[in-house]
């Protein structure tokens, strides 16, 4: 957080940004406390906010990670190993949990951030599944494939379960507005130039004095902290955690980085643009499409994702922005020129 | 000891056949710069369709392979003209997550026509085995290692004695200089990953005797097979020919050692290991 401090005026958040954020104060009090529509809100925000942590290294220096739910997968499960061990609180278990993701981050950092493109995407990806492979066997500690219920304390702020789903909703909420202040400040701040410079070319980075190693383990480490965070979260509201489910491909990883590339890679806004979409889309055809349609889920998702990189591969926001540019062109080109066809 | 043996010779055979899935994936990173992240669901389709083979006409996996080819071939085709030459100059991005799409679409599709439960054939020589010395080796291995070797040798008289094959030779070396000389690299996009699919699914098909097919089959094989091409030299042929080998026989021996669930495991640290200190290969720079 040092380079925050050293911050410019340039900085300030624009007015009409947190006025969209507060108008996310409304669904909590208009939907059902126990409905399934908050529960479906809750979660757009929660992957609004993984979607954001990817997007610090994936979306503002295209670092492609397919591992980062070794950082959400280690958070889910620190805090939960706490309260049920220690009975420590998962606010103090998110802590720790944020900070062991944020250890791990640094060590797979060192022999990832050699490599480029392809080969970093490989490397993360493996790194994940090391994970994965791990918590499945030291079952003895971990609950192996059965997975993990979350010691159940009743309704308690303290052990961070609620009946209803508002709480929740309010701390997604909050987790977000961290989130998006964080990729905000990093990507108007020196860190977010340092970044992009290299996603254009680790070696003209180089050139300009950028120290491109140091800066994607910065990027990557505040990118894990949050994800382990969000781990943490993940398994207070579902109650649930297993190997194969908070350490997946494709759970995790590739949803993360799917969500961050429909709203806009390297925009602060993308990921909750992505996840308002995808998360509700999900669900929806999680719910139609059961027994035999079971793969159209995912039929659709895949389907999305080739749609998109073919169509609009910066993101729905980038194409909005063209797209509103362009009528307000027309509009004064009219104005200027009368009748144009 | 024996089991050693045994496991090492398991592991050769096994081994085979993820040399022949992988040489896939680096004869199109050669060639196209692009790591196919839909490269074991082509295995999964030539797995189905030897299996859709076997069931409709009595075929046995292994001969059908030949048949499960051309098909493959031309499935592999379409999507490099239809999808993958789109993203051809775009992004890395754009290429990891278009064939990650791929991949997720091919899985889905395929569970929404067959199902997710497991199927397999049955042959004559499913249960037998071969006593060389003192080793048990089972049928359906040695059957899937040859046909594997086959395929092995196929590629390298390609690679090495056709026109067709010196031009993809040319291009992995160098593109400017190829197109240069006159060789279309869009022609030879289009045949590297129709080849490459291709040889995923023919391997698909002579594992079938030994191996279950479903839809997410492919994820058994993945890592697998990255851990080849980058232990070999990520768009090296030759690398990742050895490199398979390797890996099957590392996969073999360690679960003599371990207990099974880590044998994945030693394969990933193998494949961290190698992308932290020798991320080119062990074999050496690129030469397709």
């Amino acid at each position: 957080m040092k380079n925050a401090k050293n911050a410019r005026p340039t900085q300030r958040l624009s007015p009409w940004g947190l006025l969209a954020f507060a108008a996310l104060l409304l669904p909590p009090l208009v939907l059902e406390n126990n409905g399934y529509l908050l529960r479906v809100a809750t979660l757009t925000l929660m992957y609004a906010g993984l979607g954001g942590a990817w997007n610090l290294l994936g979306g503002f220096a295209q670092q492609i990670s397919l591992g980062h739910a070794a950082f959400f997968g280690l958070g889910a499960y620190t805090s939960t190993i706490l309260l049920r061990d220690l009975g420590l609180s998962p606010w103090i278990g998110m802590l720790v949990a944020a900070a062991l993701a944020g250890l791990a981050s640094l060590i797979i950092g060192i022999p990832t951030f050699r490599l480029r493109g392809h080969y970093y995407a490989l490397g993360t990806l493996a790194f994940a599944e090391v994970l994965r492979i791990l918590f499945l066997y030291f079952r003895s500690f971990t609950g192996g494939a059965i997975g993990l219920s979350v010691p159940y304390m009743g309704d308690s702020f303290w052990y961070f379960q609620f009946y209803g789903n508002r709480p929740y909703y309010v701390v997604a909420l909050a987790m977000l507005a961290v989130t998006m202040y964080l990729t905000h400040r990093v990507s108007t701040g020196p860190l977010g130039y340092r970044l992009r410079a290299l996603r254009n070319s680790h070696e003209a980075a180089e050139v300009v004095g950028v120290d491109t190693t140091r800066a994607k383990l910065q990027a990557n480490f505040l990118s894990a902290v949050l994800a382990g965070a969000y781990g943490t979260f993940y398994a207070q509201y579902h109650f649930f955690i297993d190997p194969d489910t908070v350490f997946g491909l494709m759970t995790f990883s590739v949803k993360m980085a799917l969500i961050t590339i429909l709203g806009g890679l390297g925009n602060v806004w993308g990921p909750l643009v992505g996840a308002a979409i995808l998360v509700p889309l999900d669900e929806w055809t999680n719910a139609v499409f059961t027994g035999g349609l079971a793969g159209a889920s995912r039929f659709i998702y895949g389907s999305l994702l080739i749609v998109l990189i073919l169509w609009q591969p910066r993101g729905l926001l980038y194409w909005a922005n063209r797209s509103l540019e362009r009528l307000r062109e027309r509009r004064t080109g009219a104005m200027g020129e009368g009748v144009r066809p | 000891m024996v089991e050693v043996l045994e496991a090492i010779a398991n592991g050769v055979l096994v081994g085979g056949v993820y040399a022949i899935i992988s040489v896939g994936l680096t004869l199109v990173y050669g060639i196209m710069d692009i790591v196919n992240f839909a490269q074991a669901d082509f295995l999964m389709l030539g797995m189905f369709a030897a299996y859709l083979c076997a069931q409709f006409l009595g075929l046995d996996p292994v001969l059908s392979s030949i048949l499960v080819f051309p098909v493959i071939f031309l499935v592999g085709a379409l999507v490099q003209r239809g999808l993958v030459q789109r993203v051809q100059k775009a992004p890395i991005v754009s290429q990891i997550f278009l064939t990650v799409g791929l991949s997720l679409v091919l899985q889905s599709l395929m569970q929404m026509i067959f199902g997710a439960n497991f199927r397999s054939v049955t042959t004559s020589y499913q249960t037998k085995a071969i006593s060389v010395g003192p080793l048990n080796l089972s049928v359906p291995y040695v059957l899937a290692f040859l046909a594997s070797a086959v395929m092995a040798l196929a590629l390298w008289l390609f690679l090495e004695r056709t026109d067709l094959g010196r031009c993809m030779r040319a291009t992995a070396q160098n593109r400017v200089a190829a197109t240069l000389v006159g060789i279309d690299p869009s022609k030879m996009y289009l045949v590297a990953f129709g080849i490459g699919t291709a040889l995923a699914g023919m391997a698909g098909a002579v594992i079938l005797p030994y191996a279950y097919v479903f839809p997410t089959v492919g994820h058994q094989y993945a890592l697998i097979m990255f851990t080849v091409v980058v232990l070999g030299g990520l768009g090296n042929v030759l690398g990742s020919l050895v490199g398979g080998l390797l890996v099957g026989v590392i996969h073999s021996v360690s679960a003599v050692f371990l207990p099974t669930q880590l044998q994945n495991l030693v394969v990933f640290i193998i494949f961290i290991l190698t992308l932290t200190f020798k991320p080119t290969g062990l074999v050496g720079r690129r030469a397709a």
